[in-house]
């Protein structure tokens, strides 16, 4: 949705931000609390930091552990069904993804100027799966774990074993992939998005200039939809994050999803 | 060979409650296994320097431990090496060299118990379960084993027993192959009730070994209907059964164990007999229910915000058809 008036672009609604933001941070706090079931809190000292003394108690920890996966665990799946039902595929690895990344990795360095984005970008979209599949083996993997510690600790050796080490390298995956998440904003041209899942928004000279396919998405959708096309056209009305402030927006995100750009629009909205 | 049948072949008949009861057992494959210790047997084999079941023990295990690395690497930043290389004869407590001792208990009165310790093979062993590698683990037969090709030596399996029974030596195992110095500090050792003897259809050896059949080892059921036998007939008291969640092993006194605990001083290597003691993992079952109900959480919030989404969806198409009409 663009806000004309405060030169803004609706990147995320507050769905959405609610989601990221309880992945990332249930995120950090199973990364530190799995890491003080290592024996290594009261090894290096870490349990005699103030406020951290807890890191040496493996059952707290185990406590932290249970209680952040919740969070975790919970908004995984909110997010598969969530936007399962809705249709979103904005991050879905479309083809020529790969190669296109590379283009954009060149483009960094200087090496040639970017080409135009739509919503997303498109290693944006691959570094979502490669996220997507880690979790979801971390998840599986700490079900198991999970059951095992309550109802089976018979449970067969190869399955746990399975678990365990699943679990123990997806975990160091994880580290990673949240390492070259971060490295991304610390890339120039990345920093607007820093905003977006900020705020919700980035701004509209931003998203002119390097998302352009995504504005034309949305300028399209403003337009009144073509008459007797009711039944297939596909109003947005999820609240967004900053559409309380907005002096209302000249058109809700009325969407044509009979082909087009403006189905694409809809769906990475 | 059926469990029936295991029974019946029994060499030495102590079949109080009328089972056939094996001192020296064939413990065929499959099924779940349970010890009974009979403080009331037990006599700390007097006319020997070493208790029998530690000395077949120690005979048994006396190549468990490989050849540890010399230097044996100084870990960081806590230069705590556990070493029993040069010490391997002491029999009077655990070390990872020596999986079973016996306590002399003096009671007072003039009266002297005598109690193997060994590890207990929980029902829900925390030492295994939490272990970070899946080094330690609890087999359907209810032996609980270290892994030592996996175990690291960080000695978390010793924090989470309330018996502290794993020992620790350092300079051995894989540790040394990955970052020495500063992840992991060798092998935890402990027993492992036999396993492989388990599996080739004989009793761990202290049982075996045992001249007064103070040691038994059966079908869990019939370990735990014998030792509620026993302790009825005595007058007596069970250790084991509900302690740390419940375990595999079961002692039965003639003397309270909270006076058998009052001769026990808890050490390194020397565990206490406190009755009752709490299964420390069981504080985190109840969140961890709600973990695997996690799932279940998500989805319904999905459908829930997904419905949410259509039905404004389709009140607003039904209001932009009124405008459009």
């Amino acid at each position: 949705m663009i806000l004309r008036e405060k030169g803004l672009v609706v990147r995320h609604s507050i769905v959405e931000l609610v989601e990221h933001w309880a992945v990332a941070l249930s995120g950090l706090a199973l990364v530190l609390s799995g890491m003080f079931e290592m024996p290594l809190a009261n090894r290096y000292y870490i349990s005699s930091i103030p406020g951290l003394a807890w890191s040496g108690d493996f059952i707290v920890s185990l406590k932290v552990h249970y209680a952040a996966s919740i969070v975790f665990i919970a908004a995984a799946f909110f997010h598969l069904v969530y936007h399962g039902i809705r249709g979103d595929r904005g991050m879905i690895p479309q083809k020529g993804d790969l190669r296109a990344s590379m283009e954009v990795m060149k483009s960094f360095f200087g090496r040639r100027k970017e080409p135009p984005f739509h919503k997303y970008l498109p290693e944006q979209r691959l570094a979502y799966v490669g996220m997507a599949v880690i979790i979801a083996m971390l998840i599986l993997s700490g079900l198991v774990k999970t059951y095992k510690n309550i109802y089976a600790p018979d449970l067969s050796y190869a399955v746990v074993l399975w678990a365990t080490w699943t679990h123990n390298i997806f975990f160091v995956l994880f580290v990673l992939a949240f390492l070259a998440h971060m490295s991304a904003i610390v890339l120039r041209p990345n920093r607007p998005m820093l905003r977006g899942i900020l705020t919700g928004a980035v701004s509209l000279d931003y998203a002119a200039h390097r998302h352009p396919l995504w504005v034309a998405e949305m300028e399209a959708a403003e337009v009144v939809p073509v008459a007797g096309k009711t039944g297939d056209m596909t109003v947005e009305t999820e609240e967004s994050a900053v559409a309380d402030t907005a002096p209302s927006p000249p058109a809700e995100r009325t969407e044509n999803t009979v082909g087009g750009p403006s189905a694409d629009g809809k769906k990475s909205g | 060979m059926g469990r029936r049948s295991f029974l019946k072949t029994s060499a030495g008949l102590l079949a109080a409650s009328g089972l056939a009861w094996p001192g020296r057992a064939h413990a065929g494959n499959g099924g779940r296994w349970a010890t009974l210790i009979d403080l009331s047997l037990c006599d700390g084999c007097p006319e020997r320097e070493v208790p029998a079941c530690v000395s077949a023990c120690k005979t048994l295990n006396q190549d468990t431990v490989p050849r540890v690395a010399d230097p044996i690497p100084v870990p960081w930043p806590r230069k705590n090496i556990e070493d029993w290389s040069g010490k391997r004869e002491v029999f009077n407590r655990l070390t990872p060299y020596n999986y079973i001792y016996v306590h002399r208990a003096d009671i007072g009165g003039g009266r002297t118990l005598f109690v193997p310790r060994r590890c207990m093979h929980c029902d829900n062993p925390a030492c295994a379960t939490i272990c970070p590698f899946s080094a330690n683990h609890k087999f359907e037969n209810g032996a609980v084993v270290i892994d030592r090709d996996l175990c690291f030596g960080g000695a978390k399996c010793k924090t989470v027993c309330p018996w502290e029974i794993p020992q620790r030596q350092s300079g051995v195992g894989i540790y040394l192959h990955v970052l020495p110095g500063y992840m992991g500090n060798g092998v935890m050792y402990k027993c492992d009730l036999c396993n492989g003897r388990l599996q080739e259809g004989k009793p761990p050896a202290c049982i075996e070994a045992c001249p007064r059949e103070a040691m038994l080892i059966g079908p869990r059921r019939d370990a735990f209907s014998l030792a509620e036998e026993r302790a009825r007939k005595m007058g007596g008291y069970i250790y084991g059964k509900n302690e740390n969640g419940g375990t595999s092993t079961l002692y039965v006194s003639p003397v309270s164990f909270d006076l058998i605990n009052g001769t026990m001083t808890k050490a390194p290597g020397r565990p206490d007999m406190k009755v009752g003691v709490e299964r420390q993992m069981a504080g985190t079952d109840a969140i961890g229910k709600a973990v695997l109900a996690a799932p279940a959480l998500g989805i319904a919030a999905g459908v829930a915000g997904a419905f949410k989404w259509l039905t404004n969806r389709k009140s607003k198409v039904k209001e932009s058809g009124k405008e459009d009409g």
